[in-house]
């Protein structure tokens, strides 16, 4: 019973559905006031992803004539639900994460995949032109970010079971955070601040932010994969965008800064808050206000040379024992 | 509670988006101004989207062209309720200097019903934002009869 009673707590407050949501929102909201301050702007208010959630969900929903309205529907629901199943496997309460396993890394890799590949079929159920240019992009960028930060994953795994420490599994976020929280963070080890930096880049591009936001081009191709999305589903998928800005910078965090630990969860929780606010101002908000869109081939040609060498940089330092 | 909240959700996100119906460009670019660091829309919540799906303001600009008509009544069509209609400059207005030309085909209160309507040519940017805070005012009131 009572673990039923903490399982919900889990799922549905911490660290699950409300703090990821409030969270995301927080995260977005400063993302944009941020970005109009480095514009000499004053900014949208803090809440303004909540406003334009809620004025989303407020809208009618028009389902295009060669649309499938299951898919239409179901399509962003799934995707919310599988970004959010993410945090449960992130060791945010007290360096233990609410459900663990032995290779929860993958899992998180899939679900991860998971949710842009719901944003593909979403767009392509709506048989628009525009949603098809944007979801062929969807993909290029998908492939673009997948092999550096599959490296990274590698690179991690491999540094934490290099050392020993008796971890008998790698895969799994809990051992890593063991680890870490045995011999300090892993940033500090001088092998892996490539594969940091690899995953710093990362991070946008997974998110779908500015400089690398090839899907959804709105000058372009029309919002691109939500060119025929209105309504409540737009909302979801608004409310998705939001919530993956903190889980790609918790996951950051708990990868690379993790193990620092006061064990009080409320101070805990500050921390990584502190280092997410951080990683988004660093990773999202300099490169929009900076950098005009990328072409698609430029993503792809930049991430597969640049930033997939960094990556493999580390990869190779880690095998050969440093 | 939770109505009351999406109307006034629906004052503080209205996203913007723009037809040109044939417009000499003057307009337009006031329109952009108004998103720059100097008057800065955002910070009222305005965004400018790219597909007429996301839209809750649109923004007409020109005389209507019968080139460009068809196209500006089933692009009016696609957007979801509840819409607000802005009329920027005299030509959706009048037709402006166009008026009795052949190939023009105005005013815009022929095909739809105008919401708010912006004179000038052009007008000046703070009209503009003036316009559209109007605008979302409305948007807010239509979501309330909508519901009621």
């Amino acid at each position: 019973m009572t673990d039923l009673l903490f399982n919900l707590i889990y799922v549905l407050l911490f660290p699950g559905l409300l703090f990821c949501v409030v969270m995301g929102v927080l995260l977005a909201g400063l993302d944009r006031i941020w970005v109009a301050r480095m514009q000499r702007r004053v900014g949208p208010p803090l809440l303004q992803g909540w406003y334009d959630f809620l004025k989303c969900c407020g809208k009618e929903t028009i389902i295009p004539r060669h649309g499938k309205k299951a898919i239409y529907y179901g399509a962003p629901l799934l995707g919310f639900v599988a970004l959010i199943t993410i945090s449960l496997f992130l060791p945010v309460v007290n360096g233990q994460a609410a459900f663990s396993g032995t290779a929860d890394l993958v899992v998180i890799l899939y679900l991860l995949t998971l949710v842009s590949v719901c944003m593909i079929v979403g767009a392509s159920a709506t048989g628009s032109p525009f949603a098809g240019v944007g979801l062929s992009r969807e993909m290029v960028a998908m492939i673009s970010y997948e092999l550096p930060f599959v490296l990274v994953i590698l690179t991690v795994s491999k540094a934490v079971l290099a050392a020993g420490d008796g971890a008998s599994y790698t895969f799994s976020l809990q051992a890593i955070a063991d680890y870490q929280a045995a011999n300090g963070p892993l940033i500090t080890h001088w092998a892996l601040i490539p594969a940091a930096i690899a995953m710093l880049f990362v991070i946008p591009c997974e998110v779908g932010m500015h400089p690398f936001d090839v899907s959804e081009a709105e000058t372009e191709i029309c919002e691109g994969t939500l060119a025929e999305y209105s309504g409540p589903p737009l909302a979801l998928y608004r409310l998705t965008h939001m919530v993956k800005m903190f889980i790609m910078t918790a996951l950051f965090c708990v990868l690379f800064l993790g193990g620092i630990s006061t064990g009080f969860v409320v101070l805990d929780t500050l921390i990584l808050i502190v280092f997410c606010l951080v990683l988004t101002f660093l990773t999202m908000s300099l490169p929009h206000a900076v950098c005009a869109r990328f072409k698609t081939e430029q993503v792809f040609q930049f991430y597969w040379t640049v930033v997939a060498g960094l990556a493999a940089v580390s990869l190779i330092l880690v095998w050969l024992g440093f | 509670m939770f109505d009351k909240l999406i109307d006034n959700s629906m004052a503080k996100s209205p996203w913007i988006f723009h037809i040109n119906a044939g417009s000499c460009n003057g307009c337009d670019i006031e329109l952009v101004s108004v998103l720059t660091p100097r008057y800065d829309a955002e910070r009222l919540g305005f965004r400018l989207t790219g597909t007429p799906r996301q839209a809750d303001i649109v923004v007409v600009s020109g005389p209507i062209t019968l080139q460009a008509r068809d196209r500006l009544v089933r692009t009016l069509a696609q957007v979801p309720e509840p819409r607000v209609v802005v009329s920027l400059g005299s030509c959706p207005r009048s037709g402006n200097v166009f008026k009795g030309s052949y190939a023009i085909d105005g005013p815009l209160d022929k095909y739809t019903h105008v919401d708010v309507s912006v004179g000038g040519c052009t007008p000046k940017p703070e009209a503009i934002v003036a316009a559209l805070a109007q605008a979302a005012e409305i948007l807010r009131e239509k979501r309330k009869e909508m519901h009621k």
